[in-house]
């Protein structure tokens, strides 16, 4: 049973307007709809805003761990801003799921694969279509005095907690509103994909994403994501790593 | 057997949408038709049906804007793409230009089944590529800003449209 707000009268639930003063009952879906694509919209130009600022600060800066460490905190902060508007269903998606052998395995398996897929071929396609060298994620971080414990923490620790929180909780609960589970997972894969800032990248990110986010429709947790990025991120980096102290002793 | 001749007794169908209702009921509790109103009430409805009616058909407009749209988004990128090949033999232009085209494409043909998120993808696809030339060189930002403007207050204005209308 509900009562109308208007008149205080009991009507059964099933129905949309009141029976006796004709007032909606429920709250239409147009708004909800409304709300949530303005969020959409902030959160995209935000982070979109925050990457061109970025960018641009580190171009006239000298590298260093504390301006890695701020855009890093400013991502994290800006990312548990957003979700703080819909926490408590965000929650929900950290529960630990019931585990099952074969998403196990597939969620230990594949990441291994996919990073040795794109550390392979991106760096091919980069090279044949656009004449551009694969971009060595460790050495970025040779400056440091611990380079491998601080690429491990911005690039294999960081990311998949804060892009998943992101993209599979946050993006993902708000275009639901307004669109079906399926639309869903294409848009976020599609918004995941554009805003790692790549054409080439497209290629492997979209179906990355995709299949990220159907993990996370099909199971209600975002825990399988966070794992399979945090593999595959831990493997390119290691490919890096390797392929970087190979070509010092090359040289 | 008699409550149940009893409750259907009770009971008539909605002139417009031939749900069940009350007797005793005002408004009918589906589609909020003042079955059993007074005149005023049911003017207000059939205002209040049309208003609605009138913004759906304005929606479409805007949906169809968007996609068009899209579709101009795709032949400029092309285009522009294309030139810059044959002019500067730029190779990586051509793919770049190609491949976006295609997505404007697959996004415009989309509005047809989902006009909602087809057009908001379109516009943050957009906003993105702008972004991107403005970190690759600076000064684009300003280059036919006019035109960015419209295509970006054609595509928002798709997105809100899209989002007023029920599917």
């Amino acid at each position: 049973m509900q009562t109308c707000p208007k008149c205080d009268y009991a009507l059964s639930n099933e129905v949309k307007y009141c029976t006796q003063c004709g007032v909606i009952l429920k709250k239409p879906q147009v708004e909800t709809r409304a709300k949530s694509l303005n969020l959409v919209i902030v959160f995209y130009v935000t982070f979109l805003l925050f990457s061109l600022i970025s960018y641009l600060i580190y171009e006239s800066s000298e590298p260093s761990l504390a301006l890695e460490l701020t855009i890093e905190s400013v991502f994290a902060l800006l990312v548990i801003g957003f979700s703080l508007s819909n926490y408590k269903s965000i929650l929900k998606l950290y529960k630990l799921p019931i585990f099952d052998n074969k998403i196990v395995t597939f969620t230990l398996l594949f990441p291994v694969l996919s990073a040795f897929f794109v550390s392979i071929s991106i760096g091919y396609l980069n090279e044949w279509l656009f004449e551009v060298y694969y971009d060595n994620y460790y050495s970025e971080y040779v400056y440091l005095s611990n380079p491998i414990l601080w690429s491990f923490i911005l690039i294999a620790i960081l990311p998949p907690i804060f892009e998943e929180l992101a993209f599979r909780g946050f993006l993902f609960n708000e275009l639901s509103n307004v669109a079906s589970q399926r639309v869903t997972i294409i848009a976020t894969a599609f918004l995941f994909a554009l805003v790692h800032f790549s054409l080439i990248s497209f290629i492997w990110i979209f179906p990355f994403g995709l299949l990220l986010g159907y993990l996370r429709s099909k199971y209600n947790t975002m825990w399988y994501g966070i794992v399979i990025h945090f593999i595959h991120n831990f493997i390119v980096l290691m490919i890096d790593y390797y392929n970087y102290n190979s070509e010092l002793v090359v040289y | 057997m008699e409550e149940i001749i009893e409750s259907t007794e009770n009971l008539q169908l909605c002139s417009l949408c031939k749900t069940e209702i009350e007797l005793d009921s005002v408004f009918c509790g589906s589609c909020g038709f003042p079955e059993n109103g007074t005149d005023q009430q049911v003017n207000i409805f059939h205002r209040r049906l049309s208003f609605n009616k009138n913004q759906k058909r304005e929606a479409d407009k805007k949906i169809k804007s968007a996609r068009n749209t899209l579709y101009v988004l795709a032949g400029i990128t092309i285009l522009f793409s294309t030139i810059q090949f044959f002019s500067h033999q730029d190779t990586a232009t051509l793919i770049t230009g190609f491949i976006l085209g295609v997505i404007y494409i697959l996004l415009g043909s989309w509005t047809s089944k989902k006009p909602l998120m087809a057009v908001l993808l379109g516009l943050l696809l957009y906003v993105t590529t702008i972004v991107i030339s403005a970190i690759v060189e600076p000064q684009t930002i300003i280059k036919g800003i006019i035109f960015k403007i419209i295509i970006i207050a054609y595509l928002t204005k798709g997105v809100f449209s899209a989002s007023s209308i029920k599917n």
